[in-house]
């Protein structure tokens, strides 16, 4: 059985599996980008020792291998009473492994921000929320858009993970279909060619975003 | 006389930075209406003053009055400064403020860099403060540009938004830190204009800076700075023909 | 184990990496666009993907190949395309003016490039190859899937019923966290002591 014959049998697998990395990795995004816009507020609002204490949490974060987050997350929430299928549980530790990361953009971004921009707002009468929904954020969205992309691709890389913990995503559906048909090199060249799919239209975006953003912003 | 109660009133103003003093003892009183130009030699605490007034900078001690309503917090005996921050953004919403660097939210346009606090701050209908905001652009001969980002502007272009900006929040006073010094020199002549004819119109305006002809010329009154402490407060006339103190002459010179 | 097989990984994939840099940088006709496609693919590729299919595929092709050179294989190839990202980046920023004025001196292009052009890059490039290389650590846990690949779905089933799961992985997070958090501190004392004599600053 040649392989174009294979990939054409089993080409419902990998659209869902190609689907479900996708659900993944948007919905990490979708899930993390507030948490971590949250987190990095926080952040810059809060007093030295909760300061301190989510920075330890995020460095911590930062440090532990995903596919062990992953692991732990699985079969540790059922030891606290959270039974959750592979796909939540996988959803669950990539949106808190990314949010990590964007916590850290983020800051960074803030901290871009001319000082100026932000005292001119407070000289307007903007609250401390109006400030950041309307001045700090919007800005720093536009600068971070580029890590932002970057941080999306390393999501889906790092989605490919959780095939471990059994959720059916790509390489999951690669590797089911080549022990099903004992021929392993078109599936596989068929994943790589989906993840490298999916890569180069987030990248896309993101160009896309910063020719926008030089042509309004400078 | 004048009218009873002045626009702004300043009493016995201090500021601190660790434990460096910059501003000293300061009473001050702005009638309504009137152009007010602060004037002194850099680091004379100037700038630290305007930022004062609207609570940019927390004063160590002291307190300002914005139509005799208090600015800000209370200082108590310990000088630990209590600041209420929604009576606050209040007041500031009645002092406009320009800034040297422009300080246009670049991520706006321009008529929405005009617009963004009246209807975010004062909750007032898009509709009519697009009206107001367009009329005002006309006024100082943008209205070409209400839909550009700040970027494409020239210097002077910038700083016009951000008097339009200021305008549009219909202020009582509006703050202005040294308008002209971070542009070009062709472009200093349209801003003074704008804020001469403010002037005429009756706006009350307090100006740090160092266009000695301008505050000749346009404002009411001069207030002379030096070493954190306002060393002379004169009418405009009367100062730059004879300075009274010494520090003033040398300035001057 | 784990650190073995990182130091291996990274021993091979630096220098592999900076020969691709070097090729790019120089446009060789054809080999230029073949790798740009090459890193391209793997830096979109997860690393769970590049092992199962150098573990899979390459016998296929007639490399039979044990877990652990497949594993190194792996590694290497995923780390070098990203390093010599890193290193051509370098490359392009490397000022001209420096570059001609090896020419000048009557240096060949090799001279130049292992005489100065490498001197000052590897110092500038450092930062970001160190957190490559704490990514690469992230990444050899993944190698146990070729070890596991096909009782995965036996483990799951059995460590609901009786098998205790949860301890072991939570002592590996440990370990590697611990390990990965000491590469970190080190990357920035790194940085500083680059910063501080050579006037560099971290990118």
């Amino acid at each position: 059985m040649n392989g174009v014959s294979i990939l054409w049998e089993s080409r419902e697998l990998f659209l869902q599996g190609a689907l479900d990395t996708l659900t993944l990795v948007l919905g990490c995004l979708v899930l993390s980008l507030p948490l971590s816009i949250l987190g990095a507020v926080l952040m810059n609002e809060s007093g030295p020792s909760l300061k301190r204490a989510l920075r330890e949490l995020f460095d911590f974060l930062r440090c532990v291998p995903f596919l062990l987050l992953a692991y732990v997350i699985y079969y540790g929430l059922p030891e606290l009473g959270v039974r959750l299928p592979p796909w939540w549980a996988g959803l669950v530790s990539l949106t808190l492994y990314n949010a990590a990361y964007l916590v850290e953009i983020f800051r960074a971004a803030f901290n871009g921000i001319d000082r100026d921009n932000i005292e001119a707002a407070q000289a307007f009468g903007f609250s401390r929320l109006q400030t950041y929904r309307r001045v700090i954020l919007p800005q720093a969205v536009i600068t971070a858009a580029p890590l932002i992309g970057n941080q999306t691709i390393t999501a889906m890389r790092d989605s490919a993970f959780l095939m471990i913990i059994t959720v059916q995503e790509l390489t999951f559906t690669a590797n089911f279909v080549s022990a099903n048909h004992f021929s392993p090199f078109a599936p596989f060249a068929m994943a790589v060619g989906l993840y490298w799919l999916m890569s180069v239209s987030i990248e896309w975006v993101v160009g896309r975003m910063g020719i926008i953003r030089r042509s309004r912003y400078g | 006389m004048a009218d009873p109660i002045p626009a702004i009133s300043v009493k016995r103003l201090c500021k601190e930075f660790d434990g460096h003093e910059v501003l000293r003892d300061i009473d001050l009183d702005i009638p309504a209406g009137t152009t007010t130009c602060i004037l002194g030699p850099s680091g004379s605490g100037k700038s630290t003053f305007l930022r004062c007034l609207n609570w940019l900078e927390i004063p160590s001690s002291g307190a300002v009055f914005l139509d005799g309503r208090r600015v800000g917090g209370e200082t108590n005996a310990a000088g630990k400064v209590t600041v209420n921050r929604r009576e606050l953004a209040e007041t500031r919403a009645k002092i406009g403020m320009v800034f040297q660097h422009f300080a246009l939210w670049r991520h706006l346009t321009v008529l929405q860099n005009v617009t963004e606090a009246p209807i975010q701050v004062l909750k007032r209908p898009r509709q009519d403060v697009e009206t107001q905001a367009m009329a005002i652009l006309e006024q100082v001969g943008l209205a070409d540009k209400a839909h550009v980002y700040p970027h494409a502007l020239s210097g002077g272009q910038k700083q016009r938004v951000a008097i339009s900006r200021a305008l549009a929040m219909k202020p009582k006073v509006i703050l202005f830190d040294e308008p002209t010094s971070a542009l070009d020199p062709e472009m200093v002549g349209e801003v003074l204009a704008v804020m001469r004819s403010l002037a005429k119109g009756g706006m009350t305006q307090v100006i740090v800076t160092h266009e000695m002809a301008f505050a000749r010329d346009v404002s009411d009154t001069v207030v002379f700075m030096d070493g954190g402490q306002i060393r002379e407060v004169a009418p405009a006339k009367e100062f730059f023909a004879a300075p009274k103190t010494e520090r003033a002459r040398r300035f001057l010179s | 184990m784990t650190a073995w097989l990182s130091a291996i990984g990274i021993a091979l994939s630096l220098p592999l990496g900076l020969l691709l840099a070097i090729i790019r940088w120089r446009r060789v006709a054809v080999l230029d666009g073949v790798l740009a496609g090459f890193v391209s693919l793997i830096r979109a590729t997860p690393f769970v993907t590049l092992v199962l299919f150098i573990f899979f595929v390459l016998p296929s092709l007639g490399i039979e190949l044990k877990p652990i050179p497949a594993a190194i294989v792996a590694l290497t190839i995923n780390t070098m395309a990203f390093s010599s990202e890193i290193w051509r980046s370098a490359l392009d920023s490397f000022p001209r003016d420096q570059r001609e004025a090896a020419e000048a001196c009557g240096m060949s292009e090799f001279q130049a490039l292992r005489r100065v052009i490498f001197p000052q890059i590897w110092r500038s490039s450092l930062g970001p190859l160190v957190s490559e290389a704490t990514i690469l650590l992230k990444c050899t846990p993944a190698i146990a899937v070729i070890g596991v690949v096909e009782i995965t779905r036996a483990a799951s089933r059995i460590g609901a019923e009786t098998y205790e799961p949860l301890p072991p992985f939570l002592l590996a997070t440990v370990l590697y966290t611990a390990l990965i958090a000491v590469l970190v501190r080190g990357q920035r004392y790194v940085e500083r002591r680059v910063a501080n004599r050579y006037g560099y600053v971290a990118p």
